[in-house]
């Protein structure tokens, strides 16, 4: 469990890590939770690692606009207990307190998350659900990719291998929407077997704004527009007759833990309970 | 000096009454603690010597498969390597081969590397020595091994039909042992019986796991020619012993030292092919060699445990009593029979201890030990028992709800009560007098059993699944030399050698063939010898583990070091306080009889006799004036104790898990211990074995399995899909202990290092099964999971549509 041998670079500057990027098989690393034990079973094999910890700008959370921009370097650690996501994003902490431990929390990145993509991750679940926009730097230039389209299957994603993943952008959502995530898990800290995440915006005892998304449900997060759909304009009693209906269309995949009827089972179950919360938690109705 | 010979003031007696301070049955710090918590212990790994090669091993990628060819010349051009040898570059070491004398066993014969068959994914093939681990995994990535499949079944039941391909031409069938335990009639009884429940019981396989992985370090002295191999071991001497045999060195030239190892459960009690490698390396190199396995290797390459199906009925009559039980085990032993337990031990054991701590007059149980192309199992915690007394407390529990008996009464009625012991079960085991009753009755009561039915009814009418669960069981721990698991096995586990000696400063050090590997010995053995010499614990050194050292003795395993190691702690320091007595009689001239020992001083009582115990020391070994030559006797002693039989340690635990009926997550609400182990050296590290086993338990029981798909690849092969229980998913455990009747043995001690793998299994499943008995549902394969739980409803549901 030795990796193969690569070298490393750590350039300081953009333009440095464009051009260190420019190799056969060039690899970035960030926090290195998830590529370092692929390398250490040699299932990835990269001649060069690019280091982009030392890069400028990456590790900020700021307020821009009616978003709050975090940087891809930003650790899981960080964005829970930073206080613009307390305040705007509670469904953040929420979220990390059930990715891995807290030595991989304090290491792990939100931008190696997006990019690693593994289905029952959090990040990409969390990004899926609140529209985040994924800001990507390559050598051409700034773009700008939805959930949609960046999450293809698992561990697959439109970043090209010369670019860089700089930031998310999450909206901040009206006052008085109420947040949840929840999630089943083997044991604490593991991947979710299945994960949901809803937020909910009330108005006048009935639901107003209202999105839902699940983790672990199939190769790549999904929102439920059309289970939204239905909900909105509807009581909070709807939830109950609108979740069962939650798994339909999804394929979710079957592993060693889990058969894929387990996990459609949870779909369901783990849909209301995120909503009921979300519901519970929302502000006193306008 | 066994226990017939022992002279009886010596043997069961209890410490004769003296003033001297009490340190068995206290909670002593434990003395490792501050060396292994503050990173100054020095484990296997951490030994570097100078000019040391470092090996990695390619290992089989196939399960069964002919070695057509194995590519070492590119690998041999990489930077730093050494050299790339295969078996024939070993064809010098004999295989090994765990001999029995058991009717019906057939040996497997286990080259050092695989010579022309490989049986397993992970069996070394070939090994590079470079000089660091990074260039030598290199270029054992780059020898191209050339094989032809051959085929054969990853199940043993279909190894076992006429036409499966055999796995060595030396096991026929492959079946590697058979072996019946009868007494009475069971077929008949079952037969007559007004009841009977039965069932099919699996338990997946393990791996122990230990957090410090297999490690080996050979350092060869070319001048002496001396060789010295450290490693990550529990048994030292047997090492030691076979490794003379199989390099052909004799043994004064071969130490074996097993520094600090981070935990065994078992993965460490047998003999490698690695360990056998890096010894014989060193020499052949002469320089140092060292190979510290990865997980990865850890997972496919140390022994596994359990993996057995057992198909049992229990026939009882409308009390509830039981008359017959009838099992057939099948163990899936792996590819070899491993060194020197054989494979007989794990099944075997099954079958011996499935009639559990009950009076069942008739018993027949038969047990086939199957190969299969999977890594060679081994001792694991518990061994045998945990199946035994899951397969058998599941039904038990049936044979209740059959009755509609409460639970605990059933077990209460059919145990073996406290005026009835000795008492021989259906396999030949005799229980010697243990509190099984006691244990069950104080677990009952600890939980509030009597109310629990109206809880579970109040919470399944609020939605709310929960469940309690009962495991009873007994167990033989400390065992002597006349029971053996495989008669005739090479080695003799049933005896200890002490030796304490006080130096000619006054220190006292202690040593045994023990290796401690998690279990306290350190503390343990130096609060016997502290009290019985009348010294304080931490002035005592206790050295083990090191076959350089100690006199001859297998190791740690089998809940047997406090035992025979603290029986032999106790004889020989009472052989050495009557030499300390007479020299200080001698030194203060009164009758020896009359000089007592306490905290570190000997001293007459009601006098101004007193010295301390480097002051006698420099009077025997220093000051030629003060005593006559004859009365300069060395301050050494050294006893060997051998319990002949073993000793009786027996528990319940009950289990309360509560089921989300929704997502079916399985939650442990309460655990509870009650458990005799006769007389607690120190209550401390009694909880923290009980914990650490009760743990281990939960991982058999909820999450821990290795999977393999049918051809033998092992699935669950990292920590992320190979899962043990953590911090998080364990319950705080309250542990009640009970000291019924203490054991006749020198200390009053029984074994107690595995009970907490063998209870909790049992103890869980029928937590669970009684959590879903409103659905009709059993458990009887562990470990038993969210997602199996669903199946089992849903093909229930299916069963239930169709009716
Ligand atoms: C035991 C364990 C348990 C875990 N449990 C969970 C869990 O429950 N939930 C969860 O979400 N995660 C879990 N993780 C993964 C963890 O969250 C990782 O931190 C995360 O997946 C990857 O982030 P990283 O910064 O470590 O990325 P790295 O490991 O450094 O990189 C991962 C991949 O992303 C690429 N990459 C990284 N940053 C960028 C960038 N800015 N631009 C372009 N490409 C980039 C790398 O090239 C690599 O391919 C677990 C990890 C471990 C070891």
């Amino acid at each position: 469990m030795k990796p193969s041998p690569f070298e490393y670079c750590q350039p300081k500057t953009i333009e440095e890590a464009f051009a260190a990027l420019n190799h056969e098989d060039a690899k970035i690393i960030a926090g290195g939770q998830s590529l370092v034990p692929m390398m250490n079973f040699r299932l990835v094999q990269p001649g060069r690692l690019v280091d982009i910890n030392s890069l400028p700008g990456l590790g900020e959370i700021v307020l821009d606009g009616g978003t709050i921009r975090i940087g891809s370097l930003v650790r899981h650690a960080e964005a829970a207990r930073h206080d613009l996501m307390r305040n705007h994003l509670p469904i953040i902490a929420e979220a990390m307190a059930h990715v891995a431990h807290v030595a991989i929390r304090n290491r792990g990145t939100i931008g190696g998350s997006l990019v690693h993509a593994d289905p029952s991750a959090e990040w990409p679940l969390l990004v899926t659900l609140l529209d985040g926009q994924i800001e990507i730097a390559g050598p051409e230039g700034l773009r700008h990719a939805a959930p949609e389209e960046f999450f293809v299957a698992p561990l697959v994603t439109t970043i090209e291998d010369d670019e860089i993943l700089v930031a998310v952008r999450l909206p901040i959502l009206s006052p008085g929407t109420g947040m949840a995530f929840t999630e089943i898990a083997q044991r604490a800290g593991d991947f979710a077997v299945v994960a949901a995440a809803a937020t909910v915006l009330m108005d006048r005892g009935v639901i107003a704004e209202v999105r839902l998304a699940l983790g672990g449900a199939g190769d790549v997060p999904v929102r439920l527009f059309e289970v939204e759909a239905a909900l909105a304009g509807q009581r909070p009693e709807a939830i109950d007759s609108i979740t069962p209906g939650c798994a339909d269309g999804l394929e979710p995949n079957e592993d060693m833990h889990a058969t894929a009827e387990y996990r459609r089972s949870l779909i369901p179950v783990l849909a209301r309970r995120a909503l009921e919360a979300a519901v519970l938690r929302a502000g006193a109705t306008r | 000096m066994n226990d017939a010979a022992i002279p009886k003031d010596i043997r069961s007696a209890p410490a004769p009454e003296t003033s001297r301070p009490k340190y068995i049955g206290e909670r002593v710090q434990r003395l490792e603690d501050p060396r292994l918590l503050t990173g100054t212990g020095r484990y296997t790994a951490d030994i570097r010597f100078d000019r040391m090669v470092h090996l990695a091993f390619v290992r089989s990628d196939q399960a069964h498969a002919r070695i057509l060819g194995i590519d070492t010349d590119d690998a041999a051009t990489f930077p730093g390597v050494i050299a790339v040898l295969t078996a024939q570059d070993f064809s010098e070491i004999p295989d090994l081969v765990a001999p029995s004398r058991m009717k019906n066993y057939h040996p497997t014969h286990c080259p050092v590397l695989a010579r022309d068959t490989v049986r397993y994914v992970g069996e070394p093939v070939a090994v590079v020595v470079a000089s660091d681990r990074y260039l030598a995994e290199d270029a054992a990535n780059a020898v191209v091994v050339d094989y032809e499949p051959l085929g054969a079944s990853s199940d043993p039941a279909a190894a076992l039909l006429g036409d499966a391909v055999l796995l060595h031409d030396e096991v026929p069938g492959n079946l590697v042992l058979e072996r019946s335990f009868a007494t009475g009639d069971a077929g008949s009884a079952i037969a007559g019986a007004a009841h009977v429940v039965e069932g099919r019981f699996r338990l997946r396989r393990k791996s122990p796991m230990a957090m410090e992985p297999r490690a080996y370090v050979a350092d060869y002295d070319r001048g002496r020619d001396a060789l010295t191999l450290y490693g990550a071991t529990q048994i030292p001497g047997v090492v030691r012993d076979e490794l003379a045999k199989l390099l052909d060195i004799a043994g004064n030239r071969i130490r074996v030292i097993a520094p600090d190892v981070g935990g065994g459960f078992g993965g460490k009690g047998s003999l490698y092919p690695e360990e056998i490698i890096v010894a014989a390396l060193a020499r052949r190199l002469a320089r140092p060699v060292k190979y510290v396995s990865d997980r990865l290797e850890d997972l496919t390459s140390t022994s596994q445990g359990f993996d057995e199906y057992v198909e049992a009925r229990l026939a009882f009559d409308d009390d509830g009593m039981f008359i017959a039980l009838e099992a057939e085990v099948i163990g899936d032993i792996g590819a070899y029979s491993i060194y020197p337990w054989t494979a007989a031990l794990e099944p075997v054991q099954v079958a011996s201890f499935l009639p559990g701590p009950y009076k069942t007059p008739h018993y027949r149980g038969r047990v086939r030990g199957v190969c299969t192309p999977k890594p060679p199992t081994g001792p694991y915690r518990g061994v045998g028992r945990p199946m035994a007394v899951f397969a058998l407390e599941r039904l038990v529990d049936m044979a209740a709800q059959k009755l509609d008996m409460d639970r605990a009464e059933i077990r209460r009625r059919n145990m073996v009560q406290p005026d009835e012991f000795p008492h021989r079960i259906g396999s030949g085991i005799i229980w010697n007098h243990s509190g099984f009753t006691e244990c069950l009755d104080a677990a009952v009561k600890a939980v509030d059993y009597a109310g629990f039915k109206a809880r579970q009814i109040a919470a399944r009418e609020q939605g709310r699944w929960i469940g309690l669960g009962i495991g009873s069981y007994a167990e033989l721990t400390g065992i002597g030399s006349r029971i053996a698991v495989a008669p005739g096995m090479p080695i003799n586990t049933g005896n200890e050698t002490a030796t304490v000696r006080i130096d000619a400063t006054g220190a006292v050090i202690a040593t045994f063939a023990t290796a401690s590997h998690g279990q306290s010995l350190e503390t343990t053995l130096a609060q016997i010898v502290a009290e019985e010499l009348g010294v304080r614990p931490q002035d005592v050194q206790i050295v083990q583990g090191d076959t350089g050292m100690t006199a001859h003795g297998t190791g740690t395993y089998a809940s047997r070091s406090a035992v025979i190691g603290g029986g032999a702690a106790i004889i020989t320091t009472r052989a050495l306080l009557k030499k300390v007595k007479r020299v200080a009689g001698r030194l203060f001239d009164v009758d020896p009889d009359r000089v007592e020992t306490g905290d570190g001083e000997i001293y007459v009582p009601g006098t101004n006799h007193r010295i301390g115990f480097d002051e006698l020391a420099r009077a025997v070994y220093s000051d030629m004036a003060t005593l006559p030559l004859a009365a300069r006797e060395t301050l050494e002693s050294q006893e060997n104790y051998d319990p002949v039989l073993g000793t009786t340690t027996s528990s319940t635990h009950i289990a309360e898990v509560e089921i989300d009926p929704e997502t079916l997550s399985i939650r442990l609400t309460r655990f509870v211990v009650a458990e005799d182990c006769g007389r607690m050296i120190n209550p401390q590290v009694v909880d923290g074995q009980v914990h650490g086993g009760v743990v281990q338990g939960i991982g058999v029981a909820l999450l821990e399995e290795l999977e393999f798909d049918a051809t033998g690849q092992l699935l669950s092969a990292s920590l992320a899909d190979y899962l043990i229980p953590t911090s998080a998913e364990s319950p705080h455990i309250e542990v009640i202990h009970l000291e019924t009747v203490l054991p006749d043995n020198p200390g009053g001690f029984r074994g107690m290092g595995e009970g907490g793998t063998i209870g909790a299994p049992a103890a869980i499943a029928n937590a669970v099964a009684d959590a879903l008995a409103h659905l009709g549902i059993g458990i009887s394969e562990l470990p038993i999971t969210p997602s199996k739980l669903h199946r089992l409803i849903a093909a229930k549901n299916l069963t239930k549509d169709r009716e």
